[in-house]
């Protein structure tokens, strides 16, 4: 108990949660093929735009958050028709540059509040705590503070959020629309001669995306009180990408596993001080030489869900064979 | 007539590709499309299906204008083909491929995917089912769960053919199926072409094994530097002096 209720602790699996939304975001471009680099600009976008109607327009949040992620949407409609047109490397400096054009805007607006950022903002774990006093827990239950309990239920929503989006995900990934985006990834020109127009459904990836992206950046808004342009800068969308880089971004668990390892890696590294970021680079070299598609590929989970069928009876395997 | 090439040229910068080539194809029928290496049949592939548009000239479809629409569009309103050098999703299973052939006939969108309505469901197993009967016509049905990859090379070319099939095409456009193939392997699609024949699709062939070109078109349509040269029954083709030029080359005075 002494973990979960330790503030700093609470406060890291959340944004290991949150990068891990962004991880799913970072997935849903790649699964058909495209690189993109903007979802830190779609991030900032939803951040923003909560965060603004929560403190301008009084919006509640649980409504302030998803208009967020339409926002982050419908720029990415604005952006993606004429981006998505564009492949591989050059996709990426695109998006890129959208991502630091977004930076540079909320840098310059008033509204904004420029280059010191937005404070103050709404949080989840505060609103969730108010609730819990006015339900007569004024003192806390379970041996827990109004604080703790408010963290620790902000901790199961957004477990609940993605937990959505990974079965979203998985979803998508055995329908019909999962498939077209497969077989764009796989071979574009083949795709489109297969009949799939490839431009619609690559647009429809860059647009889920953006989204998943937004709602993660208003979630982090709410969560951590104050938001500045510096929180969406180039570094951040690396790091997304770094999420499906190591963790692989064949498979959805893979940006997942990427986004705690990487999330978690500094705190635990915290005792090496100084050789923190010297390890942590080491690292993704020796992953590049050793494991360059990334810790979790098809291959890995196929041979996970084999060992696992093996050890239950046979009805089982029989079960997991027909839906695998 | 089913597919209709009235003066069609491609130049692609100053080569010349194509030009001025004409002919048809009619309903259920089988069109051979032969000539050298550098003749310009995959080029006419890739115009009757919009992946190029033709420098002049124009390709009807059911008397329908086809010229200047998407791939894709050409590929619903029912053109189908496979590559030379073949491209199936590798990591996907044979299965999966044949599934996203029929994407154009199917409908489920994001939201009935996601929540798997009854309708999604319904087509699900009808699309399963009915790529799972294209297995069993090109005959690799026992290879139903193998990545498309992993294939032995015969068999992609005949998986290419089913996922082609998927889109219920009236016309087949089979680009040199029998490339890397044995006598066997050819003799075998062979009977899989007439057997597409028989299910009222027309198929135009391009193809270099002469025995089977001889022995399934109806009609040949011959190229040589991107002109028609011939055009004919397999039997005229075989006496004609400009094709037997074309392929060995002019007697010597």
């Amino acid at each position: 108990m002494d973990f979960w209720s330790n503030p700093y602790y609470q406060q890291i699996a959340m944004f290991i949660i949150i990068n891990a939304i962004l991880g799913i975001s970072i997935y849903l471009t790649l699964s058909t093929g495209q690189l993109s680099l903007g979802n830190a600009g779609f991030m900032s976008i939803g951040a923003y735009t909560s965060a603004l109607l929560t403190i301008k327009a009084g919006f509640p949040i649980y409504l302030s958050i998803p208009v967020g992620g339409l926002a982050a949407c419908l720029m990415a409609t604005v952006i993606g028709i004429p981006t998505t047109r564009l492949q591989g490397i050059y996709l990426a400096i695109a998006t890129l540059g959208f991502g630091e054009v977004v930076r540079v805007i909320i840098l310059n607006l008033k509204i904004t509040n420029g280059a010191l950022g937005l404070s103050g903002i709404p949080s989840i774990g505060v609103s969730i705590g108010k609730q819990i006093s006015a339900m007569g827990f004024g003192n806390g239950a379970f041996g827990l503070t109004v604080q703790q309990l408010g963290n620790f239920s902000v901790i199961v929503i957004l477990l609940m959020v993605l937990a959505f989006f990974v079965f979203f995900t998985m979803r998508l990934n055995n329908s019909r629309i999962g498939r077209a985006f497969a077989a764009i990834k796989a071979d574009d020109h083949a795709a489109e001669v297969s009949g799939i127009n490839t431009t619609a459904y690559k647009l429809l990836a860059f647009f889920l995306g953006a989204f998943v992206a937004g709602i993660a950046g208003g979630l982090a808004a709410h969560i951590t009180f104050y938001i500045g342009p510096k929180d969406f800068a180039y570094h951040r969308a690396v790091e997304i990408l770094l999420f499906a880089v190591l963790g692989g971004s064949n498979v959805v668990w893979g940006p997942l596993l990427g986004s705690v390892i990487l999330t978690s890696l500094p705190e635990i590294l915290r005792s090496a001080a100084v050789y923190r970021e010297m390890i942590y680079g080491a690292l993704l070299v020796v992953m590049m030489i050793f494991r360059p598609e990334g810790l979790l590929s098809e291959e890995t989970i196929r041979l996970w869900k084999n060992k696992l069928s093996r050890n239950t009876p046979a009805k089982a395997v029989d079960v997991t064979r027909r839906t695998s | 007539m089913l597919l209709s090439l009235e003066h069609v040229s491609k130049n692609f910068g100053g080569l010349a590709a194509l030009s001025e080539v004409s002919f048809g194809v009619g309903p259920g029928e089988i069109v051979g499309v032969i000539g050298p290496n550098g003749a310009g049949k995959t080029t006419l592939f890739n115009l009757i299906t919009g992946v190029f548009s033709p420098t002049a000239g124009q390709i009807s479809f059911r008397e329908q204008p086809i010229v200047g629409l998407r791939p894709h569009k050409v590929t619903e309103l029912g053109i189908s083909r496979t590559f030379q050098n073949i491209r199936l999703f590798g990591h996907m299973t044979a299965l999966e491929n044949i599934m996203v052939g029929s994407h154009c006939r199917t409908h489920a969108g994001l939201w009935q995917g996601l929540w798997r309505t009854r309708g999604q469901r319904a087509e699900e197993l009808l699309i399963r089912k009915k790529s799972e009967e294209l297995l069993e016509l090109v005959g690799i049905a026992d290879e139903r769960d193998t990545p498309a990859g992993s294939l032995p090379y015969g068999k992609q070319r005949r998986l290419e053919i089913a996922r082609a099939m998927g889109a219920d095409p009236e016309l087949l456009l089979l680009d040199e199926p029998t490339a890397g193939m044995n006598e066997s392997e050819t003799e075998d699609l062979r009977l899989l072409i007439k057997k597409i024949q028989a299910m009222q699709k027309a198929v135009v062939l391009i193809e270099h094994d002469m025995h089977l070109v001889m022995n399934v078109c109806e009609r040949l349509v011959i190229l040589n530097f991107g002109r028609k040269i011939a055009e004919g029954l397999p039997e005229e083709i075989r006496e004609n002096k400009d094709v037997i030029e074309a392929y060995l080359g002019r007697e010597e005075e």
